[in-house]
């Protein structure tokens, strides 16, 4: 209790209170922003951080890794284009909603969601944390493959305007993550001698290419065409009739977010991607989906944001970052003296609250500076587009560039933009392609890692409960209508 | 308008053409060490492979009506125009640097975009060519490619 | 991804201001070498453990230097692209390389990227033995009942990938141990070996303490072995391989190099100056809190022979698991 309230302490020390701030200012900025993540932001301010003792060095870091999150969402809906890969479920459906003009609510919905989810992990995060932590022990590669297989088990349904094209993305996009070295033999696949796909295709320059090069070759196309927005309704923020709406896809996204983000191996993206299936697979509006469903931007970002206090789980309770922006929150840590791990929250209880209390704070800046932002936001929508769209390909170019200051992920961006285009116009969806990236790499690797542990014996998966568990529900889930047409028969009989 | 054919097939066959690649590409792999239990290196790959095959023929089997005017907008010679400056950005950016050929490109492209006019389109040009300098060079300390007239010139 | 450490910047916030004073004109007598920006190129991503290491170098390296030092992040090929980088680049000791196991590893297995012969060793930076772990509920409570077991059935090791460094050194441990070959599970990176070695799907597997400092403090993993020459600071009690009668010794090692043809004088003003940098207090507490070992610091002799060790060894071991061809 002592720990609590010294925890809480911090947030009337008016110096911690200012770097969380400063970090929320900055990791929305550098979260909007293609090229520039939160965890490089985050590892270049690192030594600077050095000096100014754990507690508001902590805080200022953790700030930024809360906002990045968010930030990302705003370029997402404005201009399609992912600031953060976790954002690309958002863009999925809040880019839809910015072109029929509803640009505000999108924003601010994804703010206030964001914030829910956000804040819901953090309690989870105070209330469980070691107990959560325990669970990433009994999740082996056998659950993290059913896991995955769950996640793609819905991409027939998500997308494009049929199952067979979703299908064929989702197949494509498996295909893809099994360029560059194979971990399990060590083979390179796919690389014909190329140093870039040695590595294997990285997220950023693909959804960067997908959705934001995608879409400004569509407007080159699209040019003559009058701008269909509603200038008025753009600046519009949601109300109490919306947020009674996305009730229920917040706290479904809340708990995936939290759920997913606590497992050392997936991260937000990963998260918001089955938020976004499971938002859909329980809305009642599912006809709204893929056509700009407010919804849909609910409830992955309530999932990616709910990621960030879940990944903090491992980072503290274990010592085992559930990320790459929490290894160098771990490293920060680490760096100040700091030892995570089970004993923290006996020995350093006021440290700990002061992050759990910094984070909040983090949630409330950012929820406060979106909701009140959203309107400019909003106007981006009303920029030219002979000045829009070709910036949004220069910062593009500087968004693959930059992570790994690589012309190669340059190329594979353009590569995925011309993808991204002929999606558009042949009826394909870029979502199960995404799926199949995340999930497919995830799926193959997992499904190799569980053979050699169980010496290539396939029936050892049923010694597994809660992958025999996840298979289960995925089973169901896929002949779930099938079962309800033979109950709804079984009805009429009787 | 376009003819009216079913466009399906074109789709499909390029899609069995990718899958059909893929599974050729997997015979160039190097062969899988000695003695490494569990699943070798090409298995996945090719069943993948294998379904993508398989869902195109069932796309091409499938019949649809031709592509709409709204959802496949006929390319412009002026698209095609602006296509080739996007591709054309990074040869540009190799001679000239990163920095220089943002504003050039934000001005031909917007000029040949139309609807703007060009003192508004070369000012927000500039303007932009400026922040992104001051935010990822001058702040983020970002190395963009400068491109080998400038290291010629010796900046 | 680059990154600068202003020395303007560094004053302001406290640090550096020791080391400007301990090093009294030292560059002026050089005749001006660095003349510009240090380049210190790394096969890691932003933010990866040896990234780290290169920024906790920088904190003090320009003060001592009078010059900035910048990051450059060369990340694929697992180093080729590195260490072509390098070769771009003139031998005049501007651009150094923190190379790792990686990378020697990479030379032999890629004729292409510049050999371990085109490399100038500097000093060692960071030297972190790995243990031999087991999970709290393991059968085998000594080294020997695990080399026992290991002898009867192939014991399940995580690591990292094949043909990696922890392959390597899994294979040379069973083999010194007279095992048979053990067999890897391969894992992306620390964190999931050790929650795999908990959760019980691994028999065991070599870890660095501080990667499983948590675990080794709540008691869920206990160490067999250290693979170290002396026993460990931290683990007093804990018997090296040698004593046990296995002659391995593994550690993540990594350190600095320039490209072969930097004049004499430049290189041992770089080993001076690096080894001072990094023996000043920043170093010394991010060595202290990671974990590693405070004498992890040493001059080109000891750092060289290291990594020629290393690549005989690591040449003979890939050839061994038939990874080279």
């Amino acid at each position: 209790m002592e720990g609590f309230l010294g925890g809480l302490a911090i947030l009337v020390d008016p110096w911690v209170m200012f770097m969380v701030f400063l970090g929320t200012v900055l990791g929305i900025f550098v979260g909007a922003l293609p090229g520039i993540s939160g965890s490089t932001t985050i590892a270049l301010m690192l030594p600077m951080t050095i000096a100014m003792g754990p507690i508001p060095a902590i805080c200022f870091l953790g700030a930024i890794y809360c906002a990045a999150n968010f930030g990302g969402s705003i370029t997402a809906i404005m201009v399609n284009a992912p600031g953060d890969p976790s954002a690309s479920a958002t863009a999925l459906e809040g880019y839809k909603m910015a072109e029929k003009g509803q640009a505000g609510l999108a924003l601010g919905m994804s703010a206030v969601s964001s914030a829910i989810g956000g804040i819901f992990s953090i309690f989870v995060l105070i209330i469980a944390a070691p107990l959560l932590a325990r669970a990433a022990y009994s999740f082996g590669p056998p659950e993290y493959f059913a896991l995955a297989v769950f996640g793609l088990s819905m991409c027939a349904a998500i997308g494009g305007d049929s199952a067979v094209k979703n299908l064929i993305a989702a197949a494509l996009g498996v295909l893809i993550a099994t360029v560059g070295m194979d971990l399990t033999t060590g083979v390179e696949r796919f690389a014909f001698g190329i140093d870039e796909l040695a590595d294997g295709i990285k997220f950023v320059p693909v959804l960067i290419g997908l959705f934001a090069v995608g879409e400004m070759l569509d407007q080159v196309v699209r040019r003559a065409e009058k701008a269909k927005i509603i200038a008025m309704d753009a600046a519009r923020v949601p109300g109490m009739a919306e947020f009674r709406k996305c009730n229920r896809s917040i706290w479904i996204g809340s708990g995936i977010g939290t759920f997913i983000g606590a497992l050392p191996a997936l991260g937000a993206t990963t998260a918001a991607l089955i938020g976004y299936n499971e938002t859909r697979r329980w809305s009642k509006h599912k006809e709204e989906f893929g056509k700009g469903s407010i919804e849909g931007v609910a409830g992955p970002e309530a999932a990616n944001n709910a990621a960030v206090g879940g990944s903090m789980v491992p980072t503290l309770a274990l010592g085992i970052p559930g990320s790459a922006t929490t290894a160098i929150i771990l490293a920060a840590l680490i760096v100040q003296g700091v030892r995570p791990g089970p004993h923290l929250f006996t020995e350093q209880p006021t440290l700990l609250y002061a992050v759990f209390a910094s984070m909040l704070a983090a949630n409330l800046f950012y929820l406060a500076l979106g909701l009140y932002m959203a309107k400019f936001f909003a106007r981006i929508s009303l920029v030219p587009p002979a000045i829009l769209w070709p910036f949004v390909f220069v910062l593009s170019i500087i968004g693959a560039y930059g992570p790994d200051q690589s012309m190669g992920d340059v190329v594979i961006m353009l590569v995925a933009g011309v993808v991204g285009f002929l999606f558009r116009r042949t009826g394909f969806s870029p979502a199960p392609l995404i799926m199949g990236l995340v999930l497919g790499g995830k799926m193959e690797e997992t499904l190799k890692q569980s053979l050699i542990i169980f010496g290539d014996d396939v029936s050892m998966f049923a010694t597994r409960p809660i992958a025999m568990a996840l298979l289960s529900i995925t089973a169901i889930g896929l002949f779930w209508p099938l079962i309800a047409r033979f109950w709804r028969m079984l009805g009429v009989q009787r | 308008m376009r003819p009216a054919r079913n466009p399906n097939h074109a789709i499909a066959a390029s899609i069995a053409a990718v899958a059909f690649a893929a599974i050729a590409a997997t015979f160039t792999f190097e062969p899988v060490p000695p003695g490494l239990p569990g699943l070798g290196a090409v298995e996945f790959p090719r069943l993948v492979s294998a379904i993508l095959f398989l869902l195109a023929l069932i796309l091409g089997l499938t019949a649809a009506s031709p592509t709409s005017e709204d959802d496949a907008p006929r390319i412009s010679s002026r698209a095609w125009l602006i296509f080739a400056l996007c591709l054309g950005f990074l040869p540009v950016m190799e001679i000239v640097g990163m920095i220089p050929a943002i504003p050039l490109f934000l001005l031909v492209v917007g000029l040949l975009w139309g609807g703007t006019a060009w003192p508004t389109l070369a000012l927000s040009a500039l303007g932009m060519g400026i922040a992104i300098w001051i935010i990822f060079v001058k702040i983020f300390r970002l190395t963009l490619p400068k491109g080998w007239l400038v290291t010629l010139l010796g900046f | 991804m680059t990154f600068m450490l202003k020395r303007r910047t560094l004053a302001r916030l406290g640090f550096g201001a020791g080391a400007v004073l301990a090093a009294p004109g030292l560059a002026r007598a050089q005749g001006g070498f660095p003349e510009r920006v240090v380049e210190v190129v790394t096969h890691a991503g932003v933010g990866g453990g040896t990234d780290i290491t290169a920024r906790m170098m920088m904190v003090q390296a320009p003060s001592e230097f009078k010059q900035e030092f910048v990051v450059v992040n060369r990340t694929a090929g697992s180093g080729a692209q590195a260490l072509q980088y390098l070769a771009s680049k003139p031998a005049d000791g501007h651009t150094i390389i923190l190379v790792t196991q990686t990378h020697l590893l990479t030379q032999i297995r890629n004729r292409n990227v510049p050999q371990f012969s085109e490399l100038v060793p500097l000093v060692r930076a960071t030297d972190d033995p790995q243990l031999v772990l087991v999970r709290r509920e393991s059968p085998f409570r000594t080294a020997a009942d695990l080399v026992a077991a290991g002898k009867q059935r192939s014991l399940r090791f995580g690591g990292t990938h094949v043909g990696g460094v922890d392959h390597i050194a899994i294979f040379s441990f069973g083999r010194a141990a007279g095992m048979q070959q053990p067999t890897l599970v391969p894992f992306r990176g620390g964190g999931e070996i050790v929650i795999n070695l908990v959760g019980g799907n691994t028999d065991s597997a070599l870890v660095n303490p501080a990667e499983a400092e948590a675990q080794l403090r709540s008691g869920e993993v206990r160490p067999l072995l250290a693979l170290s020459e002396k026993r460990l600071a931290g683990f007093p009690d804990l018997p090296t391989a040698k004593e046990a009668g296995i002659d391995c010794v593994a550690s993540t090692v990594r350190g600095f190099c320039v490209l072969r043809g930097t004049p004499e004088d430049r290189v041992a003003r770089l080993e001076q100056g690096l080894l001072r940098a990094m023996s000043g207090p920043i170093f010394k507490t991010y060595l202290e809190n990671t974990g590693q070992s405070p004498d992890s610091v040493v001059g080109r002799a000891a750092w060289g022979a290291q990594l020629q060790a290393f690549h005989e060894s690591g040449r003979e071991a890939l050839q061994a698991l038939g990874l080279l061809r």
